[in-house]
This record gives C-alpha cells, structure tokens and sequence, in this order.
C-alpha cells in the first residue's frame, strides 16, 4: 500500500471512530494500535505499553495534575467571589467599570487557576447576576465571563502551554512568558470593547428613559465607601502572594516547572484551610474527585495522542506530510493563514490537548522552515484554539455559561461571545504584525533566543 | 427503571451476579479513588520537599521527580475505571445527538465494545511487561534506578479494572436492550 493510502486510511479511519463518539483517548489508542498490528513489525506492538508508559513519565507532563489540583482547590473556594468583588469595589467608578472588573478578575483567577471552564465558573456565578442586576443584557454579561474564561488556557500556567513546550521541543519557561505580553493585549481588548458597549448600552436606556420614563438599572450609579474597598483587600492578597510567589519560585531558578506545580497545589491547598478553613477530608472530597477526574481524562487522552504520533511518525505519515507542506512553497503568510484555519476547524470538535499532540509532528517543520519562531506560534496557535472554546458548536465556555445561568438562551450567549472572537481575531492579527508582543517579554527575563 | 412483571420475574435471576460484580467494582473504584487522591497530594507534597531541600539545606535531590511520577501516573491509571464509570473520558458528540434513539444505541454497544478491545489488549500487553520487568529486574536508568515492575503494575492493574468497568458497562447495556422499555 502506497504512503498516501496509509495516511489517508490513518485519518479517515480515526475520523470514523471519533465521530462515532468513541472516548477521544481510545479512539486514538484503538486505531494506532491497529495500524501497529496491520503495517508495523510484529515485535512492535509487544512494545506498545512500555512506548505509552515511557511517553508518558515525564516529570513536566505529569506536572499537569498537579497544577490542575491547584485550580480545582482555588476554584471550589469562594475566592473568585472575594476576588471579584474586590476588584468591582475599586472599580465601578469607571464607566463600564463592572464589566471591566470580570475581565481583570477572570484574567487573574485563570493565572492561579490555569483552567478556562473554572474560572469561567468561579467568576461568572458571582460575576453575571451583579451584572444583570447593574442591567447589563444577558448576552453582555455572558460574552464577558466565556471570553475572560479564556485566558485560563493563555495565561500560566496553562496546560495547553505545558503540551505545547513538550510537542514542539521549546523551553516552557520562555513559552510561559511570552504569553503574557498577548494575554494583555487581550485583557486591554476585553475591557475597551467592554467599555464601549457598556457605554452604547447606557445611552440607550438613556434614550428610553427620556422618551418613555423606562428606569433602567444601568443608570444607577453605586456608592461604595472607602471601608468597603478596604475591607476585602485581606482575603485576596493572599491569593495574589500565592499567583506572585509562585512564579518568582519558577523564574527566580529555585524550583523546575513540575516542582512549581506541586508548590503551587501544596500552597494553594495550604491556602484555603488556613483562609476558607477547608481542611477536612469530607471538604477536601470533591476538589480532589474532580481533579481526579479531569486529570485521567486529560492525561489518557495526553499518553494515547503521543502514541498515535509514535505510529504515525513511525510509517513516515508525518514527515511525508510536512514534506508535501514544505514542497508547496507556499508563501508564508497563505502557510501560515492555511495551517490557522486547520487549527480552527479542528477546534470545532476537539480539545486543545488533542489538536497539539495530533498536529505538531505534521505543522511545526514546515513552520520552522519558513522562518517562524515557534514559541510566537505557540502563543498564536493558543489564541486560536481559545476562540474553539467559546464559538459553536463544541464552545466549552457556552455550555459552562449555560450551567451557571440557565435563564439566558442559548442564542443570547452566542451572540453575546461574537463580539469578543472577533477581537481574538484582531489580536492574532496584531501579534503578527508585532510579534515583539510575545517575544519581548521573554527575550527581556530569559535573554535573546 | 421501571420493570414489567414478567421481566421483574424472569430477569433477576441473571441480574444477581451482575449486580454484585457492579458494587465490587464500585467498591474497588471507591477505595481506588481515595488512594489516587492521596497519592496526588503526596507528589505535591514531595515536590515541595524537593525545592526546600536544595535550596535550604543545600542536599541534592535525586528521588523525588522519580517518586512523584510514580504517584501520578499510579493516580491515572488506577482512577481510570472510576471515571469511566462516571463516563468522564470525553468524546465527540456532535453528530450522536442527531441520531434516532435505535440507532444511537446500537452505535453506543458498538463503541464500548471498540474501546473493551482495546482496553483488554492493551491490559494484556501491561501484563506481559509486568512479568518481563519482574523477570528480568528491569530498573529505572536514572542515578536512583527504582524498579520498573512498580509503575508497571499500577499501569496494569489500572488498565485490567478500566477493561472490567467498560465490559459491566457493555453487559448492563445488552441486558436493557434485550428487556422492552
């Protein structure tokens, strides 16, 4: 059988078992075990546990429970309350100011927490009822907390990140870093559009009450005291010495990547018993059953994708493929554009996780050879990827939004993330233009690549 | 589920040990799942350890990644059956929910039963490199070198209870369809 009919029939058939909907981690591990037996050397799939079990025992990937037990421990507490209200405290003066406080407050949950749905839960289920209350439309408020949610996957410690750093050979530290400088830029993004609608929202209730004496929440103006935005500052500060302290333990040199994750979720765990007094086995249950839970889940699917490239790279699949990429000598930027859509469209059906794993043995050589950095396109690829959490069909943040506020309709959420994948658009287009945005940052601490 | 008469009377019989093997296994998955909890916060806690260590009292690690890749991965494999159980490993359900209800049961059988095979071969060859590894005393090629029949026996002994899960899965799904709704 030809190369092309090997790969073909390698796609198409995994294609075939995952949307039959066969768990994601068996499909891949079904059909590479079955490619293994029709078109590899006997001996080879004696070898398939130890290949999956040696993939898989890297300290950094392993790095990934805990660093998801740190979330779940800081996204069960009421921290994402406190932080929240906090930050509305300080900022409802300006206007917009409620809306622009769920973005902050999103941003810096999803930096301690580095999972999108959690804080999409942790701050929207204080966050959307205060501002429905304020009177802002449902689909607004919805937009704001899907779209802040996903900076959980760009922000570090996110595990997209940690998979991408392995996948692509870069180093995690520098990855992490040169996402903070686009994070920003889509917090800034986040709170402008915010701002603007708020304010367009605003003039129309305006316009309403003058016309037709309809009050709207919207025109009340809240007044807080100065022993008001003081009084919640204790219970998050430490949460903001836990985000800082841990990343002056990884960037300060004292502990590696998989060490700050275990500081990180020992801290965290420490944390909410001294604050929340969460301590007792019976409280401490759920937080580690859900990280159980999401940890397997990831981490089977995580140890059956490095197999399926293991097989795949293995038959020449991969490199023939990337090969063809490179053989097109297509220009940079239609490679670039063309490789992006791919990513969106896998977006439509599957994880981050499994689009990195699954894809970075074919894009990355084509991409190197044009001349792009890749820790840039790990930021670019992460910002893309965010975007397949909150559009249709799969949009994971939807359905977390759905969770927390059943009353608003689907089509509201909907229409109310538009605006705001519309500006992660705007943001990659930026990044391309100034890449400096990502690389700065990490050439300034970690010196010049 | 509500039962007619004739199938209450009939179907019990064949249900005894099935549902007997389901609250073993509920029972396994439960002490199962409060063991990965536990050994997840220890890889924590000894990665802590690590950093304080060196950079406190100046001694050099050694043990400590090794040990809490042990923890880690154990916590995966064995809380695999648990959270199959739960239905916790995701899929792509985009097109299923536009399946006739017939159709869609069918094809659920049929999945489970791809994924039993392919747990149950790959629990079967987590077997053979267990045996191979105690056999021979293959060891870690780290400066600590612990024995690899540990990690390897958490890996198969995960993977037997995640095959045995999902075959309770496929029988309870063949006994509902056998019986009318």
């Amino acid at each position: 059988m030809s190369l092309l009919s090997i790969g073909l029939l390698y796609g198409g058939a995994t294609l075939f078992v995952m949307f039959l909907g066969m768990p994601i981690a068996f499909a891949l591990g079904a059909v590479a075990t079955l490619f293994m037996i029709m078109f590899m050397p006997s001996g080879s799939v004696d070898t398939i546990t130890q290949n999956v079990y040696e993939e898989m025992a890297s300290i950094t990937l392993l790095s990934i429970p805990l660093f998801i037990l740190k979330g779940a421990a800081i996204g069960r507490s009421p921290a994402g309350k406190d932080l929240y209200g906090a930050l509305h405290a300080w900022m409802h003066w300006i206007p917009g100011g409620l809306g622009i406080a769920n973005v902050f407050a999103c941003a810096l949950f999803a930096a301690m927490a580095g999972s999108s749905p959690a804080t999409c839960s942790a701050i929207g289920s204080a966050g959307i009822p205060e501002m429905r209350k304020h009177g802002y439309s449902p689909g607004f408020a919805s937009g704001i907390i899907a779209a802040g949610g996903t900076l959980g996957i760009l922000l570090p410690p996110s595990i997209t990140m940690i998979l991408y750093a392995v996948a692509a050979e870069q180093s995690l530290g520098r990855l992490f870093l040169a996402a903070i400088g686009p994070a920003l830029l889509l917090v800034a993004l986040f709170a402008g559009y915010a701002m603007w609608k708020f304010r367009r929202e605003f003039q129309a209730a305006l316009v309403q009450y003058k016309l037709a004496g309809v009050h709207s929440e919207l025109l009340q103006v809240d007044t807080l005291t100065v022993y008001d935005k003081f009084a919640l500052l204790p219970r998050v500060l430490p949460f903001v010495i836990l985000l800082t302290g841990v990343m002056i333990a990884l960037y300060g040199g004292y502990a590696t990547p998989s060490e700050t994750a275990g500081l990180g979720a020992v801290l965290a765990l420490g944390l909410i018993a001294s604050i929340y007094s969460v301590w007792t086995p019976r409280e401490l249950e759920p937080i580690l059953i859900a990280t159980l839970r999401e940890s397997t889940m990831l981490m089977l699917i995580i140890g059956m994708s490095l197999l399926y490239s293991y097989v795949m790279s293995y038959l020449h699949i991969s490199q023939s493929t990337a090969q063809w990429i490179v053989s097109l000598e297509l220009s940079r930027w239609v490679l670039l554009t063309a490789i992006l859509l791919m990513v969106v469209v896998l977006g439509f059906f599957l994880p981050p996780v499994s689009i990195i794993l699954m894809t970075a043995p074919i894009i990355l050589p084509p991409l190197k050879a044009a001349g792009f950095d890749l820790i840039w396109f790990g930021v670019i690829m992460t910002i893309i990827m965010e975007m397949g959490l909150i559009h249709p069909p799969v949009g994971l943040n939807i359905f977390v939004i759905k969770n927390i506020a059943p009353d608003i309709p689907l089509r509201d959420v909907v229409w109310g993330v538009m605006p705001f994948v519309g500006l992660m658009m705007f943001a990659v287009l930026v990044l391309c233009i100034f890449p400096e945005i990502a690389t700065w940052f990490a050439d300034a601490i970690m010196g010049p690549k | 589920m509500a039962h007619g008469l004739d199938d209450v009377e009939t179907g019990q019989a064949a249900a005894l040990p099935r549902r007997a093997a389901d609250r073993i296994l509920a029972f396994v998955n439960d002490l199962v799942v409060k063991a990965s909890s536990a050994a997840l916060v220890a890889a924590g806690f000894v990665l802590t350890y690590s950093v304080i260590v060196r950079y406190f009292l100046k001694i050099s690690t050694d043990w400590q990644d090794e040990t809490s890749v042990f923890l880690i991965i154990g916590a995966v494999f064995l809380s695999s059956a648990a959270v199959q159980a739960m239905r916790g490993h995701v899929a792509i359900e985009t097109i299923v929910g536009l399946l006739p209800p017939r159709v869609n049961r069918i094809r659920r059988i049929l999945v489970d039963i791809g994924s039993l095979a392919f747990c149950a071969f790959f629990a079967w060859k987590s077997w053979t490199l267990l045996e191979e590894a105690w056999v021979e005393g293959y060891h870690s090629g780290s400066t600590w070198g612990p024995p690899l029949w540990i990690p390897y026996s958490l890996m198969t002994v995960g993977m037997t209870l995640l095959s045995i899960q999902i075959l309770l899965q496929v029988i309870d799904e063949l006994a509902s369809r056998s019986r009318p709704r």
